[in-house]
This record gives structure tokens, sequence and C-alpha cells, in this order.
């Protein structure tokens, strides 16, 4: 599969409950190509695999997470648009003109993008379903984003407030097996972190009204600063994690450890310019 | 005498290994050494080399221009990010 979609396709991976709402060019390719298939006319999502010609000429629609069957769909799909006339016409580009920016949003300038990656660290019921095993052993990715104010605070020796709020609200969440719930603000029981030079140490307490859900954690790790700019930020949350989500059911039962380790982006990785999951339609909220 | 000694680290033991199940080991320097390396994704995973691209209209004109069909990944929450 890896090397088909290298050789043979131009691979795209998108958030589509943004691209179903954009009201911009690319909204308006992206409908067209789901109006072709089965997903025609849903308000509601549009996830699945898509085999497009550049023309926006749907080929395919799959939402198998078979492997085999989606590598045999995706030759069949490959050979078929090689021995058409559609391999020998050249399609138009389409030009991005005007962006909605409510569906484009970009990282803070002169702020910081940090990754964050979080892990079950056991607990689970052993099993020899292959999906579960792929969702146990999971390890998540999201960005944390930092204002240019929290980014000059951070340089002055300063620990802001608000940024470890929102990486406690919206990144110390259990998103290995789907989309989280992200902590209400009166969900934050306590949160004490406290930086003393370049360490940075506290606990956090996380947990919904009725107890359902949460997370106790401790937190460490190191900011380094140099000419100006935050050069290292790397912190772990450690702790126990109770309860799931309506799209992260199958945690462990009762409390299980896990943990969140942040370390600064540094542009290397395409997913370091993936909007954080928690702003998603309210990304000054997200910042507030 | 002995066997009473060894029920009593019996019985402490058990109770560690009830504690471990419900309390995470203090996060010293050497626990954050442990986990920050541990959550680091394994870089020669293929799916991770796939050349993906975010941009849906951008890999429309690169599609357009070298005549090449798009595989479109389409997820609820980003499939290279959350989920």
């Amino acid at each position: 599969m890896f090397e088909l979609l290298r050789s043979e396709f131009v691979a795209v991976a998108i958030d589509q409950a943004y691209e179903r709402r954009q009201q911009d060019a690319e909204g308006d390719f992206w409908r067209r190509i789901v109006d072709q298939s089965p997903r025609k006319g849903t308000k509601g999502t549009t996830q699945g695999f898509y085999i497009v010609a550049p023309s926006g000429e749907l080929l395919l629609f799959n939402n198998n997470r078979h492997p085999e069957k989606v590598l045999r769909l995706t030759k069949q799909t490959a050979r078929k648009f090689a021995s058409s006339d559609r391999s020998k016409t050249k399609a138009a580009a389409i030009a991005a003109g005007k962006v909605d920016k409510r569906y484009n949003p970009v990282p803070p300038e002169g702020g910081l993008v940090v990754r964050a990656r979080g892990k079950v660290l056991g607990g689970y019921e052993p099993t020899d379903d292959r999906w579960r095993k792929v969702m146990q052993s999971a390890l998540s990715r999201d960005n944390l984003w930092a204002t240019r104010a929290e980014h000059d605070a951070l340089v002055k020796g300063e620990l802001p407030g608000k940024l470890m709020r929102r990486l406690a609200r919206f990144h110390l969440v259990d998103n290995t097996r789907g989309e989280p719930p992200m902590w209400r603000d009166d969900e934050v029981r306590s949160l004490q972190i406290e930086r003393d030079g370049d360490r940075i140490s506290g606990t956090v307490s996380l947990a919904t009204k009725d107890g359902e859900r949460g997370f106790d954690a401790q937190i460490f790790g190191f900011v380094h600063v140099k000419k100006g700019r935050v050069t290292r930020f790397d912190l772990v949350a450690d702790g126990m994690f109770w309860g799931e989500g309506p799209y992260t059911k199958g945690a462990p039962k009762g409390r299980f450890p896990f943990a969140v380790a942040f370390t600064l982006a540094d542009g290397s990785d395409v997913a370091d310019a993936i909007p954080p999951q928690g702003s998603r339609g309210w990304v000054d909220g997200y910042l507030r | 005498m002995n066997v009473f000694y060894a029920g009593i680290s019996l019985l402490l033991l058990a109770g560690l290994g009830a504690q471990s199940k419900t309390q995470a080991a203090s996060l010293d320097e050497a626990r954050f050494v442990e986990l920050h390396a541990l959550l680091k994704p394994d870089e020669n995973v293929t799916w991770r080399r796939i050349p993906w691209r975010i941009e849906l209209l951008a890999a429309q004109r690169e599609a357009a221009a070298i005549n090449k069909p798009l595989f479109v990944w389409a997820m609820d929450g980003h499939p290279l990010g959350c989920t």
C-alpha cells in the first residue's frame, strides 16, 4: 500500500469536519466529491477513503478498515484510471481563491507549536482482536498552541497560567481510541504547576461532575530559552485516568495508568501544521 | 518468627501491587526521561513514510500537474493528528 500510494497517487489526509463546512473553493471541491458518493446529501460525517481523478470525478468510495480490502480496491482503481482516457486528459488546476478562515486556522504568529502525545500505559484486558490490539497500543498525536504573549512570558522565565490551563483542558485527554471529550473549565479540579528556573513541576486533577471520567496526574519537565526564543519545551503528565467518552469507548476498566508527553514542534513533520483538536470551530475560545 | 515476617512481607507486597494499579509511580527526572522516550513515535512505521498532504486543493493542483488520482483519507478528527 505504501509503494502504491507513493507511486500511483497524490495522498491527502483531511479532517472532513472542516472540509464539509468551509465556504470556499476547497469546500466546494470536497462537497462535489462527496455528492458523487453514497454520502451524498448527508449533513453528518463524510469520512471514508475516496479515490478521485484530478478533475474531481469520484473513482471509488469506501469506508472499510480492512487493509486487504482497501489495498485490493485501491489497486483495481489505479489500474482502471491508468487504462482510461482520464489518465491522458489534463485536468485544470483549481485556484484556492478567498479562503474561509474559520476552517483554515493557522498557529499564532510568534507563538509556539508543541506536539502532544498520549498513551495508555496499562490496564487493558488481553485480547486477540487485531483492532483492539491496535487501539490498546496506540500513541495519539495533537498539537498545543501557545500565543506570542505566552511565548514571551516563557522567555522571561514565567509560566503563563492560561497556557497551563489550556494544556490541561485540551491536551490531558485520552485520545488514543478516537475523538475525546475535552475538559470543561469547571472540570479542572486543581492545577498547581510551578516553574523553578528551567524546571516545571506540579500536579493536576481533572474530573467530570459525576466523577465518571477523570485524570489525576503529576507534571514534570523542562523549558529552555536561547536568544529570546524557547528552544525546549519538554513536559510529561503521568497519572491515573478513568472513564471514556462517546467516541473513545473501550477504555480499561477502573483507573488505569496514562501519560501525555509534550515536545516543541520543529515543522519537520507534516502533522505539525494541524490545528489542535480542541480548537475546532473556535480558535479564539481555545486560545482564550 | 520468620514465617511472621514472611507473612508481613507478602501482605506489604500485595498492598504495593494493589497500589500500583490505582496510583502512578512518582514522576521524578528518571521517570520523565523514560516516559518522554516511550511516547515518541516510531519513525519507521510504514504509514508515516507516506508523503501525506494536508491541503486538499494544493493536492488537487499537484494531481492535475502530474495527472495522477488523489487518494483522500477523510476522518472525524484529523487522521494525522487526533485519532
